[in-house]
């Protein structure tokens, strides 16, 4: 567990003291104490005990102990290594990208997620190709996406949702992205706001995260986490291509326009919150 | 007129694709000639490729509303031919009707009294009452339709109605009989029967309510099952067996 201790820059003390939440992170376990007492215990923040329990032996730290592995590996057709990828905050710095994406990147033109941006820098750095297994694979804890995004995203945990909204198309597709939430269709009528504007509703069992509540929505938006029920580390992308699936939409494509600004919206609506991730869900 | 024909717009367009990659490429390479070469590619492809470039749309230029449509009909984002259990595909299921653009209030968003009226008069009209009238059917069918979340899903993984019967999803957002657990979104259902009554009203209340609450209660959160087409008209009957039964859980 070497790799979770060097997360450990600040105690958690200092920030149960009234500190705004550190610029160097914080264990996701901490960051969602924080968020628990923030919320005078939100039934959605607790609803699993046994989850809780579980977050410092998550089996997602496996998965991203492995991806930074991967990450420092020199691989692909170029031999490269990802270290000169840069997530937004300039060349092989992780600390805080993903708590910045999805972000306007000047090199491609387009607001970018963390998989997106992931699979750009594989291709560019190390010359895979979209059908190479690194990068074709993209869900399931075995894979090199998983592993890669489980490293990079935990390398923001504690800090600050905050994605840029200094670019014109930043702005314009999270604004795209709300439409989409509030934009009822398919077989049920559904929209993401269906299920997620109210406090504390439920399908069957599960308490469902609502928009509105920041300090809640901040768990519902950060992955990776491992899901209990899948037995597999997710993405942002996994949760959203399983939403539509339930909505009865048809298959959204991995890294779209469509699935950023729907990510772009959500992650908007978390800004501020902590990160915490890995984190551990149903 | 060369440059007219769809085959050499496709010609440009693929030429776009593969200059995008080359430039995609170079960028990584170089930070600064980055954005120098996305610009210059199409240009160096063809100059057949110009008008196409110019065609790419800005999204900064759209309304939210229509870079919304444009991202789910036009960018890629959904397979649009993706085949669906009633044979039509993906893009009709996304295709919005009146009751749907309606009902897709944003945040501060409020439905106005012309619309509310538009959206009930559309559902009354939807509903199709079964020859002979509103009876109850089979409880204990309408209690596994109750249960079921299964049909209609597409995505990823499709639902095989070949290997299992749609359901009407009613516990994912309702508590039903005690004996399972329900959801909250919608109101608790326990004791359905046993606190309204099964009267002649109250019947037609129901079914209509399952077929299209939106004649009741505009822009509801819950999905119109028998305008849907998800349950027929005989499994409406089961369901509401289970909600009116004296034998059924729901009234024990």
């Amino acid at each position: 567990m070497s790799f979770r201790k060097s997360l450990l820059a600040l105690p958690a003390a200092l920030a149960v003291a009234g500190v705004a939440y550190a610029s160097s992170g914080m264990l996701p376990e901490d960051a969602l104490d924080l968020q628990i007492k923030k919320t005078n215990s939100s039934s959605y923040l607790i609803q699993s005990p046994q989850n809780l329990m579980m977050m410092p032996d998550n089996p997602a730290w496996l998965v991203a102990e492995a991806g930074e592995v991967l990450f420092k590996q020199a691989r692909g057709p170029k031999n490269a290594s990802l270290e000169q990828c840069d997530f937004g905050k300039g060349p092989g710095v992780l600390e805080g990208a993903h708590a910045e994406l999805p972000r306007y990147f000047a090199d491609t033109g387009k607001v970018m997620d963390l998989d997106t941006r992931l699979v750009y820098c594989m291709k560019t750095l190390q010359g895979f190709t979209n059908d190479d297994p690194a990068i074709k694979q993209k869900h399931g804890s075995k894979s090199d996406m998983m592993k890669l995004q489980t490293y990079i995203g935990s390398k923001s945990s504690g800090m600050p949702w905050n994605p840029p909204m200094n670019h014109p198309l930043e702005k314009a597709m999270r604004d795209a992205g709300e439409v989409m939430f509030y934009r009822r269709s398919a077989t049920m009528d559904f929209s993401c706001a269906t299920c997620h504007t109210q406090t504390g509703k439920r399908i069957r069992a599960s308490v469902l995260p609502s928009v509105y509540d920041p300090a809640d929505w901040t768990k519902a938006i950060s992955w990776p986490s491992h899901r209990t029920s899948h037995e597999e580390v997710r993405s942002s992308q996994h949760r959203v291509l399983e939403c539509l699936w339930q909505m009865r939409y048809p298959n959204i494509k991995n890294g779209s326009d469509a699935s950023i600004a729907m990510i772009s919206f959500w992650t908007d609506a978390g800004r501020g919150e902590p990160v915490i991730v890995p984190d551990l869900k149903r | 007129m060369f440059k007219k024909s769809p085959i050499a717009a496709l010609a440009a367009a693929s030429l776009l694709l593969i200059a995008g990659g080359c430039s995609a490429t170079n960028a990584g390479k170089s930070e600064a000639a980055k954005p120098a070469a996305v610009a210059a590619a199409p240009v160096v492809a063809a100059p057949v490729a110009a008008p196409a470039a110019a065609a790419k749309v800005d999204y900064t230029k759209m309304s939210a509303k229509d870079l919304a449509e444009y991202l789910i009909f036009e960018a890629e984002g959904y397979d649009l031919k993706q085949a669906t259990q009633e044979g039509t595909n993906g893009r009709a299921r996304l295709v919005q009707d009146e009751i749907q653009k309606a009902c897709s209030l944003m945040k501060g968003q409020e439905l106005d009294d012309k619309s509310r009226e538009k959206v009930m008069a559309l559902a009354t009209a939807s509903i199709k009452y079964p020859e002979g009238g509103i009876k109850l059917g089979d409880w204990k069918k309408g209690r596994e339709l109750a249960w079921s979340g299964y049909g209609y899903r597409t995505a990823h993984n499709p639902d095989d109605h070949e290997k299992g019967t749609p359901g009407g999803n009613c516990y994912n957002c309702h508590q039903i009989a005690t004996d399972r657990t329900g959801g909250d979104i919608g109101p608790s259902l326990t004791g359905y029967g046993k606190n309204r009554g099964a009267g002649e009203d109250m019947l037609k209340y129901t079914y209509d309510v399952i077929y299209n609450p939106h004649a009741y209660f505009a822009c509801t959160n819950m999905p119109r099952m028998g305008a849907s087409g998800v349950l027929s008209q005989k499994q409406i009957a089961d369901v509401m067996a289970y909600l009116f039964d004296p034998e059924s859980p729901v009234n024990k």
